[in-house]
């Protein structure tokens, strides 16, 4: 479990980048979703003890991350946005060496970091120098790591930006493997629908909305969104498009005008809430 | 201390990485070598025990400041050390599972500049366990400096040059590859300055235990000091700048 007590993190003089944050997360599968720049990252790296806020604190399955770090550091295992393998060496012998830095012994390191990669389908380039892997395959060795690791929380930050759809998925069916309860961060609202059990959106710092997605949507229960070139009676302009929320049972007439019908997804909490700053 | 860790990391990040792409360590032969070259035409031999000498020194000195080029990588580009500082690996660990990677790197340079030393007759079992003492303390105290620069840089672009640079005021400048006394009937600030780079203190040493200079107890002295004492003063310095948890 995460609790978060008033968070904040300011960068010198710049802006706050995450700003007064007071949350628990207690499900299997919590997401962090935003734009760039919300303060996804901020939050991920102060609670997996990369990074001291400037204010405030978090307790992680009992352990304060500003008092007791060396008790969090190990229950967790927190892999870092944009992470790359070293490319001389084997997704084998990088999963090993980081378990052996997690006071894993030798035997235990190699059978624990055989079955991780097996375990994420990286049985047969194991052996293989990374800088031989595809991007997927290079993502799945460090969900691999935290797979092998057995730790209580897992942190992903963005675990799949930059992937084609297919390794995506591939991606997404490795988390599902994973033991433990699991932080990650996103901008892919899709990543959030497939994996999330509970959902936080966070915006300038601050967490804005939370819930399962199920939850959060239900605002729209009922209702299309349409995108349109050209006006429409009660639309908003957002992005170079005239958007509009409308009952389902109106969709054929708007698909007939010549607008785009697009079914419900959490984009629409950003979209709404673009539209909401808009005013 | 996890040791099993910092000889895990050494083997694969040392050992396997020499053997699959061993460019890197003959790179880092070329300049001593080039030196120790050019110290025998121009001295025509004289000064070659120097130069053997002194490009062991100055091999061991380079690798360890190059160093800071893969720290800095591993930071800024692959993110490695934001995973491990997530864990129960402490910087020290991590400085020291480094360290031993480029130590492993210093291997095949280690054993060519041996057999040349051996080859010149500059080994009994004094001099050999002070090399072994020196390599021990410049590996480190170098490596600590690498670890600094790595902290203190903010793209990875710029730790070549300052490495470059550095590798040069730091490793060929001092009295590596010619006497010590040299210098210092040269200028004594000089070679005062010269003691804020770990190489000096190594060299000066070696030159006086190797017997290619005089005897001096009190050079002697003040240079093992030094040398121990800037190992530890960087190694401090660079466990705050590792910056292993940001502020």
């Amino acid at each position: 479990m995460i609790e978060i007590k008033n968070i904040m993190k300011k960068y010198g003089n710049g802006p706050i980048a995450v700003n007064d944050v007071t949350e628990t997360m207690s499900k299997r599968v919590t997401t962090l979703i935003g734009r760039n720049g919300a303060g996804k990252t901020t939050l991920l790296r102060m609670l997996s003890t990369q990074l001291m806020p400037t204010s405030g604190t978090a307790v992680i399955n009992g352990h304060d991350i500003i008092k007791e770090p060396h008790k969090v550091r190990n229950s967790i295992v927190s892999i870092p946005q944009e992470a790359s393998p070293i490319g001389i060496l084997t997704p084998y012998e990088q999963v090993r060496m980081y378990l052996i830095g997690r006071r894993f012994s030798l035997s235990d390191a190699s059978l624990a970091a055989r079955q991780a990669l097996e375990t994420v389908g990286l049985e047969s380039s194991m052996h293989s120098p990374s800088d031989t892997l595809s991007g997927g395959m290079k993502r799945k060795m460090f969900v691999a790591i935290a797979l092998a690791s057995n730790a209580e929380i897992v942190f992903l930050d963005e675990p799949t930006t930059g992937l084609d759809p297919l390794s995506r998925l591939e991606v997404w069916s490795a988390i599902k493997k994973l033991d433990g309860n699991i932080l990650l961060t996103t901008h892919y609202m899709e990543e959030a629908e497939n994996l999330s059990d509970e959902v936080f959106l966070q915006d300038a710092g601050k967490i804005i909305e939370s819930g399962t997605v199920k939850k959060l949507l239900k605002r729209f229960s009922g209702k299309i969104r349409v995108e349109s070139q050209s006006p429409l009676d009660g639309s908003t302009m957002l992005g170079g498009m005239h958007i509009l929320y409308d009952i389902v049972e109106n969709a054929e007439k708007h698909v007939k005008n010549g607008a785009n019908v697009k079914k419900i997804t959490l984009d629409d909490l950003f979209i709404m809430r673009g539209v909401d700053l808009e005013y | 201390m996890n040791i099993r860790f910092i000889f895990t990391f050494a083997w694969y990040y040392g050992v396997k990485i020499f053997s699959r792409g061993p460019s890197y360590v003959i790179a880092s032969l070329t300049t001593p070598l080039s030196l120790l070259f050019i110290v025998y035409v121009l001295t025509q031999g004289k000064l070659v025990e120097f130069a053997v000498v002194g490009g062991m020194i100055s091999l061991i000195g380079s690798i360890g400041l190059q160093s800071a080029g893969d720290a800095t990588f591993m930071k800024l580009q692959l993110r490695v050390q934001e995973m491990y500082v997530a864990s129960a690996v402490t910087p020290i660990d991590y400085m020291l599972a480094l360290t031993m990677s480029f130590l492993t790197f210093s291997i095949p340079g280690i054993v060519v500049y041996t057999v040349l030393g051996t080859i010149f007759g500059l080994y009994n079992t004094v001099t050999a366990l002070s090399m072994v003492f020196l390599i021990v303390m410049l590996t480190l105290s170098t490596s600590a400096i690498a670890f600094i620069i790595s902290g203190l840089v903010k793209h990875v672009r710029n730790v070549w040059g300052i490495v470059g640079i550095l590798s040069i005021i730091m490793t060929v400048i001092p009295p590596t590859f010619y006497p010590y006394t040299d210098l210092q009937n040269f200028s004594t600030s000089l070679i005062y300055i010269l003691f804020i780079s770990p190489v000096t203190p190594a060299a000066i040493s070696a030159q006086i235990i190797f017997g290619l200079e005089p005897w001096n107890m009190a050079i002697l002295t003040y240079s093992l000091l030094t040398l121990v004492a800037e190992t530890v003063i960087y190694f401090a310095i660079a466990k705050y700048l590792i910056r292993w948890r940001e502020n």
